[in-house]
């Protein structure tokens, strides 16, 4: 197969990466890490919780899918008609693990030895379905055990009631592992016709990492798609239900065995759905700049509400931007929910009025340049963190870049827009009993 | 191989350890003072880092403090207390973007080793003690700490099953300490430690990164040139002998949907001890991977649990098995459990169990060698345990190990403590 490849440099991580294209239409990329004795691939489609609806371009008919499915195709495909893919990689020495979240499910493992053997283990597990009535009945039993563990989970219950209380309709608002009732409906045949369409490599990427020699590697790729007999897959239309721009739900409050309450307040985003490439990630890091200026531990209202006892280290805000949904998130354990609420609130106002100044502006540039260097130590950091951002039209290499060419003028206006408060709503977790 | 390291004395007979490794975007600073670990001095030694973290007489407050970092590029300083074996360990680690990621001209090391040197050695002061609103604040912050624990049923469980089980020991103390023991510590007598432990207390410091040895050396010797007496301190060696006289059996009830169940047991076997890389073995065979026999017989085959798996408190030669369950299987998956743990002892462990676990630790190993905390944590057990291995030593020490080898470790392990967190009666 001829090579078909271009290399993207990026001069301040001072990395080279290489991009190749395969028919029919998978993505590879490939960074040589010198020196690093790990090697450390992952394989990724973009199926995650949220893409509930769709059908193929050409035809009519829509398929629903219960929720949980891309969770369950991901615990699923771990096993063939001769066992577990685990034990391959176990076999090789190399770990392997998967994930799931609401836009992709990825397959991955990391090695310090038989990295070719392992590569190819991972590239036809992922490409071998493997389903039957029997195997997916155990699996409803592991992974209700996962739903359970998460339904007493504090931290990961407070998240998911917030989206519910942000979104109406939009399937983020679901958990990513569906229901003991949801996933119930899932059975083999399900699964296979949702591997067909999400699991073919036009929508699917490959990030490998370590040190390697690119010519090598992608050689060895190229040969295990050959032969694999991939007609091109037409477009994969994804239905979602058009949603409100007001929030659902103001406030949500559930009981759990806590020490003390648990508090985060959502910001709904409605900007985000029409914003696109570039566009989306300079918006992700403006608001990821503004929302540290807000609320973190170099600003005065952290340390503020730090010296009051009504935040601990773990207080933070965090934004999210994909395709069509957004949400800026703020909190953390409080022994006092309502008046750090009202603080929370009351700091939002107060930006808006007052800006962003330069000192501050600047410093948090720094810190977030600093940052994203130190993370290129990791090398599941740099492939997972690619990947998701390509599956949203974005190149992680861009950050720095980006991050320059932001201005602080521009802030004024992301702040009215991202954090609207006839668009926040509040999810709390309080001790039971 | 291995990332080779330098050892030094600073002037004050601080143990320096370089690794010079140019892999990293980074270079991080690691100090690590020494304590043993009880019940008395706990919360002192939880309470302490936290409370120089929150500011220097050159960076008087967390605010001036956070800021200096910010315009470090983000340089990351995390104070931490650990829970080794029966030590106690103060941990203060610096990370910081390298110089040639960033186009500075080579300052940024000599700020860091600056920052960290003024947070532990130059401490913001109020008449002979500490400043009293941190000290109060931090007490506050970590009595919340404690009770926060619960939050994480598994952890949680965890900690209760060591807790119940060392209940008589040292190593049965939690990091936190208690949270009686708060209401006993001021400003002043928190000083008074500081100044007693940072003098004689054995301390280490780790720096990696891509640096200059003669720098590291001139820098560190300015930046931690507090006085320190001749002759560190020697702590008490952990003990690991403590024979089972009956099995305990705690349950506990709790509005939850999930059962959490560990059982503790006493393996005999140290950190420096020549059966170490067979108890490795013996422990990834049982449950430390997903080709253990816990993973594929309670997971996999029987789908009893989604997290099961054992693990080792390495120091201590304590092993741990977790699994996350229904409350009516307990039964059926201690039962499963309990057939792993005969079978390892009749030795019915298979060429490929015993193959994959291996490969699976020199895996784990190699890959140590990837991460500038993880290098430090590897050398710093050599340390605690009293025994330094290399990379390479260990990775030969598990690849020759036995099955008689293993055998010998599984008959000497022996259950102490069963802990099952359990779903309230008529709830979910």
């Amino acid at each position: 197969m001829k090579d078909n490849y271009k290399v993207i440099e990026n001069r301040e991580l001072q990395e080279k990466l290489y991009h190749y294209r395969f028919y029919p239409g998978l993505d590879l990329y490939i960074l040589p890490k010198p020196g690093y004795q790990k090697k450390y691939a992952v394989f990724s489609t973009r199926f995650g919780s949220i893409d509930n609806r769709f059908r193929m371009k050409s035809e009519q008919e829509v398929t629903e899918l219960p929720d949980g499915v891309a969770h369950f195709l991901e615990h699923k495909l771990f096993e063939d008609q001769y066992g577990n893919a685990f034990d391959r990689f176990a076999a090789l020495g190399a770990s392997s693990n998967a994930f799931t979240s609401f836009t992709q499910t990825s397959y991955l493992f990391s090695c310090t030895a038989n990295f070719e053997q392992s590569l190819n283990h991972l590239l036809d597990f992922v490409q071998d379905p493997y389903f039957t009535e029997k195997t997916v009945k155990k699996e409803q039993g592991i992974i209700a055990q996962e739903i359970k563990m998460y339904e007493d989970h504090p931290h990961w219950r407070v998240f998911f009631n917030l989206l519910a209380g942000l979104y109406r309709k939009h399937p983020v608002r679901n958990d990513i592992a569906g229901t003991l009732e949801s996933i119930s409906r899932i059975g083999p045949d399900l699964l296979y016709s949702c591997y067909n369409t999400f699991y073919h490599p036009s929508n699917m990427a490959l990030f490998i990492v370590g040190d390697l020699v690119p010519e090598q590697v992608s050689r060895q790729v190229a040969e295990n798609l050959n032969g694999r007999n991939y007609q091109p897959l037409e477009e994969i239309v994804r239905i979602f239900p058009q949603e409100p721009a007001a929030i659902n739900c103001e406030r949500k409050v559930q009981e759990l065995v806590v020490s003390e309450p648990i508090i985060f307040v959502g910001f709904k985003d409605t900007v985000v759905e029409n914003l696109q490439g570039r566009d989306l990630m300079r918006r992700e890091i403006l608001m990821e700049l503004i929302l540290e200026i807000l609320f973190g531990s170099s600003e005065k209202l952290y340390n503020e509400l730090y010296g009051e006892n009504l935040i601990d280290e773990n207080f933070g805000a965090d934004y999210t931007a994909e395709i069509n949904y957004g949400y800026a998130m703020i909190g953390g354990e409080t022994r006092d929910p309502d008046q750090l609420y009202e603080r929370i609130m009351k700091a939002v106002a107060k930006i808006k009025k007052s800006g962003v100044n330069t000192e501050q502006f600047e410093r948090h540039r720094r810190k977030v340049l600093g940052n994203y260097i130190r993370r290129f130590n990791s090398l599941e950091f740099i492939a997972n963190n690619f990947l998701a951002y390509r599956f949203r039209d974005n190149d992680l290499f861009e950050l720095p870049a980006i991050l320059q060419e932001i201005r602080r003028c521009e802030a004024v206006n992301v702040i009215e827009e991202n954090l609207d408060p006839t668009r926040h709503a509040v999810s709390l977790v309080v001790p039971s009993g | 191989m291995q990332a080779d390291y330098l050892l030094y004395y600073l002037p004050n007979k601080i143990k320096l350890i370089f690794i010079p490794t140019k892999k990293f975007k980074t270079f991080s600073i690691g100090l690590f003072l020494h304590q043993e670990l009880n019940q008395d001095l706990a919360a002192l030694n939880a309470l302490l880092p936290a409370v120089l973290e929150q500011g220097s007489r050159l960076y008087p407050d967390k605010l001036t403090l956070q800021r200096k970092l910010e315009n470090l590029y983000g340089a990351d300083l995390a104070a931490d207390i650990l829970k080794s074996g029966e030590r106690h360990i103060q941990a203060f680690i610096y990370e910081s973007a390298h110089d040639k990621y960033l186009g500075e001209n080579g300052t940024l090391l000599q700020e860091g080793m600056s920052v960290l040197g003024s947070v532990v050695g130059d401490p913001l002061l109020e008449d002979d003690g500490f400043k009293e609103d941190y000290v109060n604040q931090e007490k506050i912050q970590l009595k919340k700490d404690i009770k926060a624990l619960l939050n994480n049923k598994a952890a949680y469980a965890y900690e209760r099953c060591m807790a119940l089980m060392c209940l008589d020991e040292k190593f049965g103390t939690y990091k936190l300490g208690r949270i009686e023991d708060y209401d006993r510590i001021d400003a002043k007598k928190l000083y008074r430690y500081y100044r007693e432990i940072f003098s004689e207390n054995p301390l280490d410091i780790y720096v990696v990164g891509d640096l200059q040895e003669q720098q590291v050396l001139q820098l560190a010797g300015e930046a931690f040139n507090f006085v320190r007496k001749t002759d560190p301190k020697s702590l008490p060696r952990v003990d690991i002998e403590l024979p089972v006289k009956e099995v305990q059996f705690h349950e506990e009830e709790m509005a939850v949907n999930q059962a959490n169940m560990v059982l503790g047991f006493r393996t005999y076997t140290g950190y420096g001890d020549e059966r170490y890389c067979s108890l490795l073995v013996y422990n990834g065979i049982l449950g430390a991977f997903p080709h253990s026999k816990m993973f594929v017989k309670v997971r996999e085959e029987a789908g009893l649990a989604y997290h099961v798996h054992s693990r080792l408190e390495r120091h201590k030669g304590l092993m741990f098995i977790s699994a996350g369950i229904n409350y009516n299987c307990y039964r059926q998956a201690r039962d499963i459990i309990d057939r792993q743990l005969d079978d390892m002892i009749a030795g019915k462990i298979s060429d490929t169990e015993l193959d994959n676990t291996k490969r699976g630790l020199v895996n784990r190993l190699s890959s140590q060698q990837d991460s500038p905390t993880q290098l430090i944590s590897f050398h710093l057990d050599g340390t605690i345990g009293g025994k330094t291995y290399t990379a390479g030593e260990l990775i030969e020490g598990i690849e020759t190990v036995s099955r008689k080898e293993i055998k010998a470790v599984a008959e000497k392990i022996k259950l102490d403590t069963v802990y099952l967190l359990r779903p309230r009666e008529g709830g979910s």
